[in-house]
Parts: structure tokens; C-alpha cells; sequence
């Protein structure tokens, strides 16, 4: 066994399996490092592909910030009307899932775990991508469209941080990528496949609770700068209204605050640190609200305003 | 046996082996201890190890600010009464700045009032925005824990969302042991610049004592255990000498003998092996003490002795036929909810 790290796909597929069995596949994806367990084959199969040039050792070779095991919620749905939960560790309510969307309970777990478990650095409910200039953070509710706008930024060559969370440290005051597949949700499919190319994505999971559910993979260049954090020179608030016009509005700074710090998971645990951190990020930010009816309208003016914040 | 509790308690380094190592840190975790073994080792440790650390004592952190918040606010509901209440366990260690409240975790405030006070208390809790936990906010369990337990229903505040458990006893008013906790009231002393109390550093062990093995199933053992040496730490000579005749004068000779026999035990505390020889007596390992000891020993594997415990636990709290009504009532209320449940 070696203790380096390679990209998932070049290891073998028994490799990957007899690890996922032993629960220590380990996976390293920016400032958080995971561990993965898991029994499906489903599993096997959507990291090899999805997860394809993302570092990964077998061992564990060192401890994780994450690690969860993707199991039978108990042990009847192990073998009768066969079910899958994702258990982080700590005790999350997570909707049984069948065996094929074994993918889909691996990345609630992660997220849940990133959410709720670490705690050294402000986390916002938001995807950010950024360039050698700095980056741009995109805060929105769930189907708000934060995912999708991020997957067409990365289109026009912005790099992927994350797509599920802003991760502002306490010390410097900067954004650290988590770099993870980016989760698109039905009519987004079709909209970055267009954008990116069919090579990008992955397969469709169909008959989610949430829909049909396609990854955007992350790019080797991504990874490489995966240890590379920035500053937050634009904060984009995309609202998503059928058939509008397009339209942009600079927020204050005090009300770009106040809209950010509910979507944190943690901030209210953090106190004083989160709160000082999160009031630098807004100051040396702009931020706008922005209302659009399609991808084309949001993408043409997240382009235009981060031209006018720099990047 | 293992040697995890000596490791969380600082006594040994983390295993150098990271498999190990991620195992022991998540067995502090599932525990809730990691905030606390932080403490002793966040120091020595680097990388990965440090930042999982430290991401404990950040939500240790957090309890603690809680606290002092409630605290506050507790003065607030009581001012101009002349209730002070005693501070118990997590939040007495926390005030106190003690050892054993360095990094470790408190989900709610636990404190005491004189049986007289109890109905105040209650009022003026009830008028500042706390209200009993739903759940036991019904007719016969409010009945229930005033009729028998030795404490009000759980008090969580409406907006805040904080946890209270106001007490007028140790243990159950039906338990099988009673301790003489209107001596530790009598000898409480405030916290500086409050008008809280806090018991006395012996108490304190004394109670955590109790606690743990008079009362309940030894939920925590880690937990419990290392509290315990940490509390015993703190004690100064004279108030070591004075331990073992005051637990006798509150009736906790037992549970002070049980804990300081698995402190000997589990973590070669010398100053605990002393104590439990000057308590006298004979140091039979009897049925419980064996199941405590391996339930914090093998927690993954002791099965046997936490059914002993569970079942303990309850024989302990109350008369068997008081346990067989409450347990039937428990059971019919449980069958309707289930047989009510709509489909899907």
C-alpha cells in the first residue's frame, strides 16, 4: 500500500471496493480531509467516475476531519427491501435511501458533516469559484440557482472553491477551497452539459428526493490549487424569477452581512471570531442582488459585475 | 483492558499509528470528551491531529459561552428573591474555572434550590420565557416528576432554546439511597461577584460521585471518570484528608468508594488508592462495581454490564410496583402513539 496520493482513477477497481469495505478510503479535497466507507457497488462505481482525478489513498494513512460510512439504516434493510443511510458519526435525520443512490447519501453525509462537524473556519451555505484576483462568493437558499451559476462560471474559466460552502478562516480572513463535484439539479443538467462539454459530467442519478441529479467533476487544475485560498473581492445573492428581466442591485454593506450570516451553519458557535472574520469579508467585498429569469441573464451579469470588482 | 481513558486523560501520548489514532479521536468524540483531551495534548499534536482537536475545543467553547449566558440570565429571573441557586456539575466546573471544566462539553444548566424554594423558582423561571420541554409538558409526567423525581420537568427557554434542570434533591424522591443534600446546600458558597453557589470543592467530587453511581446507567463513563480525577486533582490536602469523613456524613460512602476504586483502577490514581484504603471497609467487587468498571473499560463489548446497569438503574430509582405502573402507563401511551401514527 502506498501512502501517497493518487487520483481515483488510476486506482484499481478492487482497490477502491476493498476499501470502501474496510471503511478507509481516504480522500483529500482542500482544507477538509475524508474518510468513506461504504458496501454498494453504486459507490464504487460513482467515485472511480465522478470523483475521477481527486487524490485518494488507501490506508488511512493519517486521521480525517470527515469520515462517514454509508450503511444499512439497520439490519433488516441490509438484506430485506435493501435501504442506505449515511452516518457521520453523530446522529443526523437522513431519508433511507435505495442502494443505487448509495452516491447521493455519501455526499448528504459530507456536506452534514462539513455543516455541522468542523468548526475551524465560518461556514457559509454557498459556492464561491475565483481566479488569480481573488473570489467570488454566490449565497443562495437551495435551488436558488448558487450551483448552477458556479458550474457556468467555471465554464468561462473561473476555478471551482466549492459549490455547497464558503469557507472564511479566522486568522487571514480568506476563503479555502473544498473542492467537491458540483451537484446540478434537473433542468441545470442540460444547461451545463451544453456549457462544458458531456465529458464534464457525470451520469444522471434519476428518482431522487430531490429530483434528477447530475455532478459537474472538478478539474485537475482545480485540484492542484486545492490548497490555495483567496480573498472575496465580489458577494453575488442570485434570485431566480420565471421570465423576468435580468437586474442588479449593490447591496450596503450591513445588509450583505445580515443576509450572509443566516446561511452560516456555524457562526452562532463561533462568536466574536466569526463575526469579525465575516464584517473584513464584507468590507473589502461588493455585493449585489441579483434577479434573473435564465442562466444566460445571471452568467452575463456575474461576468459583468466581477469586471467591475476586479477579477 | 485498554488504555483509551488514560490516553484522553493525558497519561499517555496518542497512538503514533494513524489508524489508531483516527479511531481514538472519534471514540473521544462519540464520548464527548475530545474537547477535554485536547487540552492535554492539542500541544504535542501537529496537522490533521491538531486541527480535529481543536475543532473540540471550539464547541467546548461554545458550551461555555452558553452557560455563562444562562447563568446570567438565571440571576436576571431570580433577582430580589432570595433564591440562590447552587450551580451543579458542568456549569460549577465552568464557573469555577476548575480542571474539570476545562474543554469539556455542558448541553444544559443544572442547578439546586431548597425543597421550599421549588415552587418559586418554577414561577419566576416560568415568567422570564422558560417553559416545560415538550414532551413531558403533559398532565401525568409533570405529576410524575413532582410527585416522585427530585426535580422539575426539563425547562427549555422559548426563545433561546436553552436547557434548565432545576433540582431540589440528588437523586429520586423514591430512589433506595438518600444522601443528606441539605448539608451540601447548607456549606454551598456564591461565586464571586454573583449570587450563584456553587458546592464546595468536596461536594463537588462527592456529587459527581453520586451521580454517577447512584444514580442513573453510567452513561458517560469517560466522561464521568475523568471529571472525577480531575475534581480529586483539584483538591488541596487538607480538603483530601476531610473527603473521606464528609462522604460518610452524607451517607455517599458507597458511591465515593466505587469511584475512588475505579480511579485506582482505571488510572493509577495514587491519591484515589489512598483515600479508598483510609475508607475502610472491604473492597469486595461486588455485581455493579464490576459493571461499571467494564463498562468504561470495554464500551464497545459490555453488554452484559450495561444490561445489569440499565436494569440497575431503575431498581435503584424507585419500589419495584412504583417501577411496574409507570413502566405499563409508559407502555400504553408509547402502543397509542404508534397505533395513531398515519400511514406514510
Amino acid at each position: 500500500m502506498s501512502s501517497v496520493f493518487k487520483p481515483v482513477c488510476e486506482l484499481s477497481i478492487n482497490a477502491v471496493r476493498s476499501s470502501l469495505l474496510e471503511g478507509s478510503l481516504e480522500l483529500s479535497l482542500g482544507v477538509f480531509s475524508m474518510r468513506i466507507g461504504g458496501t454498494e457497488k453504486s459507490l464504487v462505481d460513482f467515485l472511480l467516475d465522478t470523483y475521477r482525478d481527486v487524490p485518494a489513498r488507501l490506508g488511512p494513512k493519517d486521521v480525517t476531519d470527515i469520515s462517514v460510512n454509508v450503511r444499512a439504516p439497520n439490519f433488516f434493510r441490509k438484506y430485506i427491501r435493501r435501504q442506505v443511510i449515511p452516518d457521520p458519526g453523530f446522529i443526523v435525520p437522513a431519508v433511507p435511501l435505495p442502494p443505487r443512490l448509495a452516491p447521493l447519501a455519501m455526499e448528504m453525509g459530507l456536506n452534514l458533516s462539513v455543516a455541522l462537524k468542523c468548526c475551524r473556519m465560518t461556514t457559509f451555505h454557498a459556492a464561491v469559484v475565483g481566479n488569480e484576483e481573488g473570489a467570488i462568493l454566490i449565497s443562495a437558499h437551495s435551488g436558488g440557482g448558487k450551483s448552477t451559476l458556479a458550474a457556468a462560471l467555471m465554464a468561462e474559466g473561473y476555478r471551482l472553491y466549492s459549490d455547497e460552502f464558503g469557507l472564511l478562516d479566522m486568522r487571514e480572513g480568506l476563503l479555502w477551497p473544498h473542492p467537491r463535484p458540483v451537484s446540478l439539479k434537473a433542468e441545470s443538467i442540460e444547461v451545463i452539459k451544453e456549457l462544458s462539454g458531456d465529458e464534464w459530467m457525470s451520469p444522471t442519478l434519476t428518482g431522487t428526493p430531490k429530483g434528477d441529479i447530475a455532478y459537474r467533476r472538478v478539474r485537475p487544475s482545480e485540484i492542484d490549487s486545492a490548497a490555495v485560498p483567496g480573498e472575496a473581492k465580489l458577494i453575488l445573492f442570485p434570485v431566480f424569477s420565471k421570465g423576468c428581466n435580468p437586474s442588479a442591485k449593490e447591496l450596503p454593506k450591513a445588509e450583505a452581512l445580515m443576509k450572509l450570516i443566516p446561511s452560516s451553519t456555524n457562526y452562532h458557535l463561533l462568536g466574536e471570531a466569526a463575526f469579525n472574520a465575516s464584517i473584513n469579508m464584507v468590507q473589502n467585498a461588493r455585493a449585489f442582488e441579483i434577479t434573473y429569469g435564465n442562466v444566460e441573464d445571471s452568467l452575463m451579469m456575474a461576468r459583468d459585475l466581477a469586471g467591475k470588482a476586479g477579477l | 483492558m485498554d488504555d483509551r481513558i488514560n490516553i484522553v486523560a493525558g497519561h499517555a501520548l496518542l497512538p503514533a499509528d494513524p489508524t489508531k489514532r483516527a479511531e481514538l479521536l472519534e471514540f473521544a468524540d462519540a464520548h464527548h470528551v475530545l474537547g477535554q483531551m485536547a487540552h492535554f495534548h492539542l500541544e504535542k499534536a501537529s496537522d490533521k491531529t491538531a486541527e480535529v482537536l481543536e475543532n473540540g475545543l471550539f464547541r467546548a467553547n461554545f458550551d461555555h459561552q452558553m452557560l455563562r449566558f444562562e447563568m446570567d440570565r438565571l440571576q436576571r429571573a431570580l433577582i430580589g428573591t432570595g433564591i440562590t441557586p447552587v450551580i451543579l456539575k458542568g456549569g460549577a466546573y465552568v464557573a469555577t474555572g476548575s480542571n474539570a471544566g476545562k474543554g469539556r462539553r455542558v448541553s444544559d444548566l443544572d442547578i439546586m434550590v431548597g425543597r421550599e424554594q421549588i415552587a418559586e423558582t418554577e414561577a419566576l423561571l416560568k415568567n422570564a420565557g422558560w417553559e416545560f420541554e415538550a414532551g413531558v409538558d403533559n398532565l401525568y409526567d409533570i405529576n410524575y416528576y413532582r410527585k416522585y423525581m427530585h426535580e422539575l420537568p426539563p425547562l427549555r427557554h422559548k426563545s433561546r432554546r436553552t436547557l434548565i434542570d432545576v433540582h431540589h434533591g440528588l437523586v429520586p424522591q423514591t430512589a433506595s439511597y438518600s444522601f443528606k443534600s441539605d448539608l451540601m446546600l447548607q456549606s454551598a458558597e456564591f461565586i464571586p461577584g454573583t449570587r450563584l453557589k456553587v458546592f464546595t470543592p468536596v461536594d463537588r467530587f462527592i456529587h459527581s460521585a453520586i451521580h454517577s453511581f447512584a444514580d442513573g446507567s453510567f452513561d458517560t463513563p469517560s466522561r464521568s471518570v475523568l471529571e472525577l480525577h480531575l475534581l480529586l486533582q483539584d483538591l488541596t490536602a487538607p480538603e483530601k484528608s476531610a473527603l473521606v469523613a464528609r462522604a460518610v456524613q452524607l451517607g455517599a460512602a458507597k458511591p465515593v468508594a466505587t469511584a475512588l476504586y475505579l480511579l485506582g483502577q482505571a488510572l493509577d490514581d495514587t491519591a484515589a488508592k489512598d483515600l479508598r484504603a483510609s475508607l475502610g471497609g472491604k473492597a469486595v467487587v461486588d455485581v455493579p462495581i464490576w459493571a461499571f468498571k467494564q463498562k468504561l473499560l470495554r464500551p464497545e463489548k459490555a453488554r452484559a454490564a450495561k444490561l445489569v446497569l440499565f436494569l440497575r438503574s431503575h431498581l435503584i430509582r424507585m419500589p419495584v410496583y412504583l417501577l411496574i405502573i409507570h413502566s405499563l402507563r409508559k407502555f400504553l401511551k408509547f402502543s397509542r402513539r404508534l397505533l395513531s401514527r398515519k400511514p406514510g
